[in-house]
């Protein structure tokens, strides 16, 4: 009797859904037809494996029809999470839509502080490049030299090739964030999670349902929320009021990059003469007054100052545009691992792991 | 249309593979036949239990190549048109493996055509920064006078300076080469399955899932056949569906603003150019407005993205799918290895 109330109860829930939840309904009403078939050769040849298993599926069923009903009324808790105030900034009506907003400014500052590293990386570049040369001919004879007095700065092309290097990293790791948040906007809810409903009817494909219902739910909440969240934990950080001390230092992480690179006199080989060693200068002393009169020293000077900018990188490069999708992406993969075990689907998401 | 629905391999299928699952069930059925009569001669009840047994088994097996089968007629004639649809969105067209050939086919032009942005960068840096200037010493203008009786100047690397953009772009190269050789790599095992061979393991599994310590390996193959040929196709078309985002870049950074013929045609011209107009005008020989490196790293993640990460997804669905099959099949087998190398 019960049953019986139950399969009325099932094929009169399509009547309140619509497009996609109709197409669930019909696939598990096909799932119960194939059921009932397994149910009774089992129970026919005696074969009580094929009765157990049929019990098994129909709990699945059942399970399923919850998770259906639980997503009818969690896709509303759901854009009721995307679009609460707590993760919304400025005008950006989602989180997803906050997340992307915070995503943009870091790539537009990444875009920008690559560029400021090529220019220094260019002057360095041409600056350490120049040679002065002179020769007289004539008359049969040739009289001669060739100098290279600006080799110093050739030691700043490594760091800055490197720093170009991790820079156009935080980039892409930026670029493709961006992409799978877009993704998962348009499609997480209206694609992947009734589609992975629908697939995980059936034991065959249950695994393939599980994984694209737990990719819907974690892509569209647990990535903006990592991006949010490590943003928050910056933000809080800069703003916070700190001792006299440590301020100064925080200060930096504020600033802008303003190392300059001093033009190198390709003729000059005078000896560098340095009143302290270079190494006693703390980043952000004042150079000595007799620091720039050699092309070793103005090389070190330069040097010195892009030192002095680096933690006016940090704070872009390494918080915002390489901790935080690191941040985002290791809370999707949790939720991932978490919510297909829920779904019934055991997928082994390790090797997506490794790509963080 | 996909190999795998065309009349050519339905051919193959009814002269090939038919008569294949169709002598694998026979011998297999004789098999336990005979063991069940050895068993009810011998009066041997361990005998006659495992003939009973093996034959549920084969009826088990016999139901599972029927159903890959009617999966595979159903595949072939469903339209993906009608699936977006039913969703509200559009994507793919054409029946479920011509749209899983399609997505990884767009994947693979997308990494390639990363892969072209990023080395059109990288070849004109490298030519910039190779380009050498002598400066001569109390110059007018163009005319050095320093090089009136001699050889009086400065000699430098006036583009040398590309140092930063290069290792930016050095990783996303190497990224876009695997991302395309990724996204090929998929498709390979995708044609792969549609030319069939993955339908040899059905006869195959039907006959040793039935021998004795073979079952585990039987079940194997026919949980992979099941789920190369349903569970990977169909995870690729869903992705197919979603390439309207997936596979697509900037307007500013299609191939025509990048063309590789750049490079032959000014060879022969760059040198006196220079001369009188400066190295800048070389550089905007290469780059007339469509320098972005920026872009250029953009481009090679989302290639990343939709030929590496979304189709790994797939392979991971697929490869769990077949542990779920097998264990269907009552069998454990652990495939954590074989993930591991995804």
């Amino acid at each position: 009797m019960k049953m019986r109330y139950l399969l009325l109860f099932l094929f009169l829930v399509p009547l309140a859904f619509a497009a996609w939840q109709n197409v669930a309904m019909l696939a598990m009403g096909l799932s119960l037809t194939l059921l009932a078939i397994v149910y009774m050769v089992g129970m026919g040849f005696g074969i009580n494996e094929m009765q157990m298993l049929a019990k098994d599926e129909f709990v699945q069923l059942i399970a399923l029809a919850v998770m259906i009903v639980v997503l009818f009324a969690g896709d509303g808790l759901l854009n009721g999470i995307s679009t609460s105030p707590a993760f919304r900034e400025g005008s950006a009506l989602t989180m997803q839509d906050t997340a992307t907003a915070i995503i943009d400014t870091t790539l537009a500052n990444a875009t920008s502080l690559l560029g400021t590293i090529s220019d220094f990386d260019a002057s360095v570049a041409t600056e350490a490049s120049r040679a002065s040369q002179c020769s007289l001919t004539g008359g049969g004879w040739s009289l001669g030299y060739g100098v290279s007095a600006c080799g110093g700065y050739a030691m700043l092309a490594a760091p800055l090739s490197m720093s170009g290097g991790i820079v156009g990293f935080a980039i892409g790791e930026l670029s493709a964030m961006k992409k799978l948040i877009l993704m998962t906007e348009t499609y997480a809810l209206s694609l992947l999670l009734p589609l992975g409903i629908l697939l995980r009817t059936f034991k065959i494909t249950r695994g393939a349902g599980g994984l694209l219902m737990a990719l819907g739910i974690s892509l569209h909440i647990m990535l903006p929320a990592g991006v949010i969240f490590n943003e928050m934990l910056g933000a809080t950080f800069l703003a916070h009021d700190h001792p006299a001390d440590v301020e100064e230092q925080v200060a930096d992480y504020r600033s802008e990059p303003s190392a300059s690179i001093a033009e190198c006199e390709p003729g000059d080989t005078n000896v560098p003469v340095v009143s302290a060693g270079w190494e006693a200068i703390d980043v952000g002393d004042a150079l000595p007054d007799d620091w720039s009169d050699s092309n070793e020293n103005k090389a070190v000077a330069g040097y010195m100052s892009l030192r002095k900018d680096i933690r006016a990188y940090i704070y872009t490069i390494f918080i915002r545009a390489t901790l935080g999708p690191i941040l985002a992406l290791l809370m999707v993969m949790a939720s991932v691992r978490a919510l297909t075990a829920l779904a019934g689907a055991e997928v082994d998401v390790s090797a997506i792991s490794r790509f963080v | 249309m996909a190999d795998i629905c065309s009349p050519a391999f339905g051919t193959f299928f009814n002269n090939t593979l038919v008569p294949l699952m169709i002598y694998a069930s026979t011998a297999t059925a004789a098999l336990i036949g005979l063991s069940y009569m050895a068993g009810t001669a011998l009066s041997n009840p361990k005998v006659t239990l495992w003939s009973k047994t093996e034959a549920v088994q084969l009826v088990v097996s016999a139901i599972s190549v029927f159903f890959i089968l009617s999966a595979i007629n159903v595949f072939c004639s469903i339209n993906m048109v009608d699936v977006g649809a039913v969703f509200e969105m559009g994507g793919s067209t054409g029946n479920v493996y011509d749209a899983a050939e399609s997505y990884l086919m767009g994947a693979a032009g997308l990494a390639h055509h990363a892969m072209i942005v990023v080395r059109y960068h990288l070849e004109a840096y490298t030519i910039l920064s190779m380009v050498n200037m002598f400066e001569c010493d109390f110059s007018t203008g163009t005319f050095g006078w320093g090089c009136l009786f001699g050889y009086s100047g400065t000699n430098m690397q006036p583009l040398g300076g590309y140092g930063a953009p290069m290792a930016a772009l050095n990783t996303f190269f190497n990224s876009s080469i695997m991302a395309y050789f990724s996204a090929l790599n998929f498709l390979f095992i995708l044609l792969f399955v549609y030319k069939g061979f993955v339908f040899l393991f059905l006869p195959l599994g039907i006959f040793l899932r039935a021998m004795p310590y073979l079952r585990g390996f039987g079940s194997l193959l026919i949980a992979v056949a099941m789920s190369f040929l349903i569970i990977y196709p169909l995870m690729l078309a869903v992705l197919g569906m979603m390439s309207g985002v997936l596979l697509s870049y900037p307007p500013e950074l299609s191939l025509a603003s990048y063309d590789e013929q750049t490079f032959p045609d000014k060879e022969d011209t760059t040198g006196t150019e220079a001369a009188y107009e400066g190295a800048d005008a070389l550089h905007d020989d290469y780059f007339s407005g469509n320098e972005n490196v920026a872009g250029a790293i953009e481009l090679a993640a989302a290639a990343f993205i939709a030929a590496v990460f979304m189709p790994t997804v797939a392979l991971l669905a697929t490869i769990a799918s077949i542990n779920y099959l097998a264990r269907l099949y009552g069998e454990e087998i652990d495939l954590s290895r074989i993930t591991q190398l995804v």
